[in-house]
């Protein structure tokens, strides 16, 4: 993870708490985590930026239900099963937000599941408890689904089970080899490739080829693009606008697929 | 362990928030208020000590419905000028008049008290807020059930929670 | 674009009138429903009108029941801002016309978020707008 100089005091302001709950000062500190796992964890867990909203920036929710989900449920009409993968979920407000377009728009009998993924275990435990505060379920919910996912249970909101059921969390860290998953036919990458180095962006990107079903779409965060990386990337990522929304496919599959294969 | 303990150990029949959840309330109300930077500072304050500061803004709001009880802020002048400032966008705490301070003040009992009355059992209808120059006095007929005592920038805040005898028991 | 603020609180419509001016919104106030009726009646009619819900004289549950029974006043988005965050008080404000619904207390993110979502400034206002 690579911070701007200038962010420095963030990433102090961040750690000082906890080098001061083990009564050490900083430097002693960041000396411990070259051996303490668990210290290492709290680091990450306190560093990940997860300032997040329902539906961030609308246009990829938009272009999902639009654009990508009428090939998809055509394509699919055998399995009619959809698997969608929220890399870097943070606290899954990205994850649930699909699983309530899902619920409104996957016609009866079909199934889907959510991959949620993340470096930060203590947000995968509060993707699978599913609770929000209200100043969380003020962000970019419309109300109408305020209401018809969440139910309040004291000061929290608690979205609704058979959302929560499709759900589930796995530990990764997305710079190191990935599991095995399965393929995805969509892949949410937002907001997460910005905090890398551009070796290990085009590394995650390499690595994320197989993860994509052939006639899959991967999304990208506003600000980040395949465009700038090496060529062997460039070549195997076909970027399709969609509306204002850049979606990123399988070049060779899709060629492939295009003569007849 | 004895039959009396046993009965002790019970929690109280009243129905009240915990002191996590007002807690938790004014933080956000707060944070919405004055942004990230200033954190609220919790103070230790024996039960039963009167709010201590010099001069006093008060405010209320009473709950009735569901659940009965009264909200109520306490702020320290100076907390309570800077606070409606920075709500009204004046240039300083200097600036904000009785008019200002009243009204700012009423707001923050308004958001306090409503999020209050959703965490206890309604239909409840939340009172337009009532603000004074002053302590905040109570009637006999109440009993405290909720309190915390938190510090912007040195200066103390007090919010409580009353309810009325008859329901709140005998503490 | 034009915002009507309806809230018996000065230092909220302040809040709030920050916000919505900084998307280039031009706004008008009111401190109560009434008040509110009473300009829209003579001929200030909002694109959107953000409004408490506990008001003196006229609260804000009110004064959208009688704004969406005033068929010249169709297109004026409604949006709830207010204290009042039970489930069945949503319920019950969405049900009587509200398009939207934000709890107080908020941050910024929220109101421009809420009017990005009704289509009232573009979505890409909605990050980095407060920063």
């Amino acid at each position: 993870m690579v911070y701007d100089e200038g962010k420095e005091y963030l990433v102090e302001a961040r750690l000082n708490p906890l080098a001061a709950a083990k009564g050490l000062d900083l430097e002693q500190y960041v000396a411990r985590l070259a051996f303490d796992a668990d210290e290492r964890r709290k680091v990450i867990d306190a560093l990940t930026i997860n300032e997040t909203s329902w539906f961030r920036d609308h246009t990829p929710y938009q272009a999902f239900t639009d654009a990508m989900l009428p090939p998809l449920l055509e394509e699919r009409s055998m399995t009619r099963r959809l698997r969608i993968w929220s890399a870097a979920c943070s606290s899954g407000q990205e994850a649930y937000s699909i699983a309530m377009l899902l619920d409104q728009h996957l016609p009866a009998g079909w199934e889907y599941e959510i991959v949620c993924t993340d470096i930060s275990t203590q947000m995968l435990e509060r993707v699978r408890a599913g609770k929000y505060s209200q100043v969380e379920v003020n962000r970019g919910l419309p109300a109408t689904s305020l209401v018809r996912y969440f139910t309040r249970v004291g000061r929290d909101w608690e979205i609704a089970e058979r959302l929560r059921e499709r759900v589930t969390v796995k530990h990764m860290n997305l710079a190191a080899p990935f599991p095995m998953l399965g393929a995805f036919d969509v892949i949410w990458l937002r907001n997460v490739l910005i905090y890398f180095d551009a070796e290990t962006k085009a590394d995650i990107l390499r690595r994320m080829l197989p993860m994509l079903a052939p006639d899959g779409y991967l999304l990208l965060g506003s600000s980040e693009t395949t465009l700038d990386m090496p060529a062997d990337l460039t070549a195997s990522w076909r970027r399709d606008q969609i509306g204002r929304v850049p979606a990123y496919r399988r070049a060779s599959a899709m060629t492939l697929s295009r003569t007849g294969a | 362990m004895n039959v009396l303990t046993f009965f002790e150990a019970t929690p109280d029949e009243v129905d009240a928030p915990t002191v996590d959840d007002l807690q938790a309330v004014t933080e956000d109300v707060w944070l919405a208020l004055v942004g990230e930077d200033e954190v609220l500072l919790p103070r230790l304050v024996p039960p039963g000590t009167p709010f201590d500061a010099t001069g006093v803004w008060s405010a209320a709001v009473t709950i009735s419905g569901g659940w009965h009880g009264v909200v109520t802020v306490e702020l320290d002048a100076d907390v309570a000028g800077r606070l409606s400032a920075r709500m009204l966008d004046l240039p300083s705490a200097e600036d904000a008049e009785d008019a200002d301070v009243a009204d700012a003040v009423g707001e923050l009992v308004n958001m306090i008290g409503g999020n209050v009355k959703s965490l206890m059992p309604g239909p409840s209808v939340l009172s337009l807020p009532a603000v004074a120059a002053g302590r905040a006095v109570f009637a006999s007929d109440v009993t405290e059930v909720c309190r915390i005592d938190v510090a912007w920038r040195g200066g103390p805040v007090r919010i409580c929670i009353h309810v009325p005898n008859a329901s709140g028991g005998s503490r | 674009m034009r915002a009507m603020i309806i809230d018996d609180s000065r230092a909220m419509r302040s809040i709030l009138r920050r916000i919505v001016s900084g998307l280039d919104f031009e706004t008008t106030e009111a401190e109560n429903g009434q008040v509110a009726l009473d300009q829209m009646h003579a001929g200030v009619v909002p694109d959107v009108c953000l409004v408490d819900w506990n008001m003196p004289v006229m609260d804000g549950y009110t004064f959208i029941t009688e704004v969406r029974a005033n068929p010249e006043w169709r297109d004026v988005t409604l949006m709830m801002v207010t204290t009042e965050s039970e489930q069945r008080n949503i319920v019950r404000a969405l049900a009587a016309g509200a398009h939207e619904y934000v709890i107080k207390p908020f941050t910024p993110d929220a109101i421009v978020e809420k009017l990005s979502l009704l289509g009232l400034v573009p979505a890409d206002s909605a990050q980095g707008a407060w920063a």
